[in-house]
């Protein structure tokens, strides 16, 4: 970059490295209203006719309505027990201390770097008595979602002075009331972020459900998007309107809570 | 109060889930990928070695091995190179600096798998936009089979994954650049330090703590690529874009259990060789801090 660059050319070049990231969102919002002929062109161009029918036969589809249910079950569900164990075990291990809370923090930043053992799990899964249900995906979710967030409640519960539950104990209030009345309330912006950051990853990811979800009548709705390409992808128009149907939910969340979403998202690491 | 006081039991259900779930199917896939676990086969027997005998022996795990590393390497370096600079653009005082932000920061909350089918279309031999701009323009010569030409499959994906997670690096750096106080970098300028002194001696060294987790955090993930190269390419055309995790679904696909749960442990391994050493470089830094 060169000494000194006037702010206007600067702003054209950053837009146009924003249309670069637009671009491609335009393709597929254009295309998806396009039919079957034009639509498998991927032009710019918009429609000659603005058709709702892709839309109309994505949304009278069972198996997407499903899908979304399972998606929205699944990420609420994820969500509570998260975030409930979550902040539980940060609590204490910050709180509590000692050897062994230190070693199972350890445990959980190891779980930061480490990839899952996907195949292994279907085999737990399937001694468990519990391969492809519900539970068994919350269950998967939950665990790989922990030390982010035990990780980022735990670096947030340092914030909350202890003198707080000296007061609370000596006032004759127990562990429980303690923790759901005076700490939980304390770091409940950090369980905002904690529940975005959870509800986008399980929306959007592929790899569990397609590992441990065989019955398809408990497939996500990214899961749908995978199996409809392979069904549809004669009709783009078709498959470009299921994409943005899916995207649709966390696009809007992006834009309202935008803050706790980037927050969120990049926690651990501006935190270092 | 007395540390012992807490009870101890409020950690036991997020140590249940996470040693039961995440810890256990770890520590059974040693066992598992000493066996012959196959779907077709009633029988699980052990084996011992021959899962990684035959791995190693296999020219398709190299090729995942190098693919994943190229692809984290790349990623890593351009994923911080574009960062920074969007970064340090977006840091000056530009009007529409709030919606740039968020309009970069975007394609990072939307699944891995439909960014693929996206791209998927983009790509087209024929129809799609990359095409067709380098042909608007002249370039005949960059009209190019971006996805099935075995030159190009693994730099395409490696540009769309950077397309990706740019705005993740650059919200990072943001962030970082906010605690540079703005009279040290006046006073470099006064002092007749151009731009790039100015960025090289004062602004970077600064910059380093978001530079280590930046990196540390683009290692890891990249190395988990998955979704991106299944839609893109399926590790393909032949293996030249094949990754640890696309290796692990074909193998797994047809029935091999055992050998994909011996290929899950090498990249385990990897990913810890790599991720330690730097996460234990952070918490030290966390120490001095």
């Amino acid at each position: 970059m060169k000494a000194k660059l006037s702010p206007v050319i600067l702003e054209i070049v950053a837009v146009a490295l924003a249309l670069v990231i637009l671009i491609p969102f335009f393709m597929i919002f254009v295309n998806s209203f396009k039919g079957i002929r034009e639509s498998a062109l991927f032009g710019l161009s918009l429609p000659t006719t603005w058709e709702l029918d892709n839309y109309r036969e994505v949304l009278s589809q069972d198996n997407i309505l499903r899908g979304f249910k399972n998606s929205f079950l699944m990420s609420a569900l994820v969500v509570l027990c998260v975030n409930l164990f979550a902040s539980m075990a940060a609590f204490v291990i910050q709180r509590r201390g000692g050897k062994f809370l230190q070693g199972i923090y350890m445990a959980f930043i190891m779980g930061l770097i480490v990839p899952v053992s996907i195949v292994p799990t279907i085999r737990l899964m399937d001694m468990l008595h519990m391969k492809g249900s519900y539970l068994s995906i919350i269950m998967y979710y939950t665990a790989v979602l922990l030390p982010f967030s035990v990780f980022l409640l735990v670096g947030f519960m340092k914030s909350v002075p202890r003198e707080l539950d000296e007061a609370a104990v000596l006032e004759g209030c127990g562990y429980f009331r303690l923790y759901f009345r005076i700490i939980l309330p304390l770091v409940s912006t950090v369980l905002v972020t904690v529940s975005i950051v959870v509800i986008v990853s399980v929306w959007n990811d592929f790899f569990g459900p397609f590992y441990l979800v065989t019955d398809s009548t408990k497939w996500t709705i990214v899961l749908q998007v995978f199996n409809f390409v392979t069904l549809y992808s004669t009709n783009w128009g078709v498959v470009f309107a299921f994409m943005l149907v899916v995207i649709a939910p966390v696009l809007l969340i992006y834009l309202f809570l935008q803050r706790y979403i980037i927050d969120g998202l990049t926690a651990g690491s501006v935190k270092g | 109060m007395e540390r012992k006081k807490y009870p101890l039991f409020f950690s036991f259900p997020a140590i249940i889930v996470f040693l039961l779930f995440f810890i256990t199917p770890t520590v059974i896939g040693i066992y598992y990928s000493f066996t012959d676990w196959n779907i077709n086969a009633d029988e699980i027997k052990f084996i011992g070695l021959d899962n990684y005998r035959e791995l190693f022996n296999e020219p398709r795990l190299k090729k995942a091995f190098t693919n994943t590393l190229i692809f984290a390497a790349a990623v890593t370096v351009l994923q911080n190179v574009t960062g920074i600079a969007l970064a340090l653009i977006l840091n000056e005082k530009l009007k529409l600096r709030n919606l740039l932000r968020m309009i970069f920061f975007m394609p990072y909350v939307i699944a891995p798998l439909v960014i693929g089918y996206i791209f998927r279309a983009i790509y087209h031999p024929e129809h799609g936009i990359v095409n067709r701009i380098f042909d608007s323009v002249g370039l005949d010569s960059m009209m190019q089979d971006w996805l099935n030409d075995p030159r190009f499959a693994l730099f395409t994906i490696i540009v769309t994954d950077i397309w990706r997670v740019a705005g993740f690096s650059m919200v990072v750096y943001l962030a970082g650049l906010q605690f540079i106080p703005k009279d040290l970098t006046e006073c470099a300028s006064i002092d007749g330090a151009s731009y790039w002194t100015r960025f090289k001696h004062v602004v970077f060294p600064l910059l380093a703590p978001a530079f280590t987790v930046n990196v540390l955090l683009a290692m890891i993930g990249s190395m988990k690529v998955f979704e991106i190269v299944m839609v893109l390419t399926e590790g393909g055309p032949g293996y030249t874009t094949e990754v640890f995790y696309t290796y692990i679904r074909n193998t797994f696909s047809s029935g091999e259990m055992g050998y994909a749960t011996a290929i899950n442990m090498l990249l385990f391994v990897l990913v810890t060789l790599v991720g330690v050493p730097v996460l234990m470089a952070m918490k030290k830094r966390e120490v001095e801090m």
